[in-house]
């Protein structure tokens, strides 16, 4: 009697026992992965004709989940909403095109670069402006808390002369452009191209690249989730190597080559 | 289940930069609030004028103001006007909406006002030899605005905390766009938002406070 009492015991403590278990495990068990995704940021994350969330982020969701047997819930964040979602525990990662800036992984936990972009300059037609230095004392902006947005208004601060404004989403950037609010603005070249083709905005045009180091952006979860970062790692490392980074690039950008992942000269 | 690590010298050190958008919020409560007075005691005007048109331009005003999300009118004066090609900055668009907002509200406040008001009043002071217009400036529109100074106050710390919707019109200079723009860049969302929440309070109650001396000096009979 005494000895399957200390047994029951012993078992009710292993099943109670939380304490060992990490993020990785819990998604596991939970039997879903839930992603933050920004769904106005296409091509990487919108909705179709039938307002389902579709676009690369959401397609390596779903890839995520599967290499972890479990299903994906996407949840809808705006770039400013990733951390409190993360840190208040509604989403286990963002799969949101995250810039990896050392400012940041003071307070998230960063994978390896999952994707890189370029950035180009979109201006108006009408306006005169022959490359990216033609933004100089210009009324420019771009979408508020994204890593274009904080090297532009540097380099506004820089030139001492012009206006930077961060609207809150990259459509009301591409409407302000095109009524002719905003002389010109940074945004990825995938956006650019996606927004120009759309014609949704009238009168917007790709003008030059923007000079700047390739942003590299990671997925993201919280910082102390060792497990689940080391998981994350090896699936990108399996995406490239399996080519299915490659075919998402076709899918959602187009022909041609993916941006290289990695940095030559230096270990990750 | 909250995963997060207080990191508060870090977000202090911004501090100064807060204040400095607390100064800008400050600002543009108090230019909207002298707008919103003034465009409200028209709108009165518009209403006790007996002229179809002049009080259906009021009533549409007050209808708009009081019953759409301030963050629409803002939106709408930015984007809105823009499609006509009528470019306002952030700052101005954001002065503009809350001053139609404030406007329709005291606008409304006024009218309760008036009803509080005998209106024997209006008609000694117009037996006594005054126009129609200087009753309403000596006689009525004093009474009007002692009675609704409490709900301006209000107005007022409205006016404060409606400056936090200006990120819709790309404000970055106010407490809320500084705060958010830290935060983009740092990610360390909660202290920074507690932060500018303190600082928010602090300006309110400082304002709530000081009416209620400034009604005791002014308004002692």
């Amino acid at each position: 009697m005494k000895t399957s009492l200390l047994a029951l015991a012993a078992v009710a403590t292993t099943l109670a026992g939380p304490a060992l278990a990490d993020k990785l495990d819990d998604i596991i068990a939970a039997g879903t992965l839930r992603c933050a995704v920004v769904l106005d940021f296409p091509p990487m994350g919108s909705r179709d004709a039938n307002n389902n969330p579709q676009g690369f982020d959401v397609d390596y969701c779903n890839d995520l989940a599967k290499s972890l047997g479990v299903t994906a819930e996407v949840v809808e964040t705006t770039f400013p909403e990733r951390i409190p979602a993360l840190m208040s525990g509604s989403v286990d990662v963002a799969v949101a095109s995250t810039s990896d800036t050392l400012e940041r992984a003071k307070t998230v936990g960063f994978s390896i670069p999952y994707y890189a972009f370029e950035n180009a300059v979109v201006s108006r037609e009408g306006l005169d402006m022959a490359n990216w230095e033609g933004m100089k004392g210009k009324t420019v902006g771009a979408t508020a808390g994204t890593y274009e947005a904080i090297w532009l208004e540097g380099k506004v601060k820089e030139w001492g002369a012009g206006e930077f404004r961060p609207y809150q989403n990259q459509a009301d950037v591409f409407l302000a452009l095109s009524q002719g609010q905003l002389d010109a603005t940074v945004s990825t070249v995938e956006v650019a191209e996606a927004n120009v083709k759309s014609g949704n905005f009238k009168g917007i045009k790709i003008v030059d690249k923007a000079p700047m180091v390739p942003d590299y952006v990671a997925l993201i979860t919280l910082r102390e989730e060792y497990g689940l970062i080391n998981y994350m790692n090896l699936f990108i490392n399996q995406q490239v190597r399996t080519g299915r980074y490659a075919e998402l690039y076709k899918k959602w950008v187009g022909e041609g080559e993916p941006a290289n992942l990695t940095i030559q000269g230096v270990y990750r | 289940m909250f995963n997060y690590n207080f990191r508060w010298n870090q977000a202090l050190n911004s501090l100064p930069q807060m204040l400095e958008g607390a100064l800008v919020t400050i600002e543009i409560a108090l230019l909207s609030m002298l707008i919103g007075i003034a465009v409200a005691i028209l709108l009165t005007v518009f209403r006790l004028s007996g002229n179809r048109i002049l009080s259906a331009i009021a009533t549409t005003w007050v209808e708009i103001a009081r019953n759409t999300p301030a963050l629409f009118q803002i939106y709408m004066v930015h984007f809105g006007l823009g499609g006509f090609g009528i470019h306002l900055s952030p700052f101005l668009s954001l002065l503009i909406g809350i001053a139609f907002n404030n406007a329709g509200y005291l606008a409304e406040n006024f009218r309760g006002a008036l009803k509080a008001i005998p209106d024997t009043q209006a008609r000694a002071a117009r037996s006594l030899g005054m126009s129609a217009g200087k009753a309403f400036r000596h006689v009525v529109m004093p009474q009007m605005l002692r009675i609704s100074f409490l709900p301006m106050t209000n107005q007022m710390v409205w006016a404060i905390l409606m400056t936090s919707l200006g990120a819709v019109v790309a404000m970055n200079t106010d407490l809320y766009g500084v705060t958010s723009e830290l935060n983009a860049r740092t990610f360390r969302t909660f202290e920074l938002f507690a932060i500018a929440a303190v600082i928010f309070y602090v300006i309110t109650k400082a304002i709530t406070l000081s009416a209620r001396v400034l009604a005791a000096r002014l308004f002692r009979y």
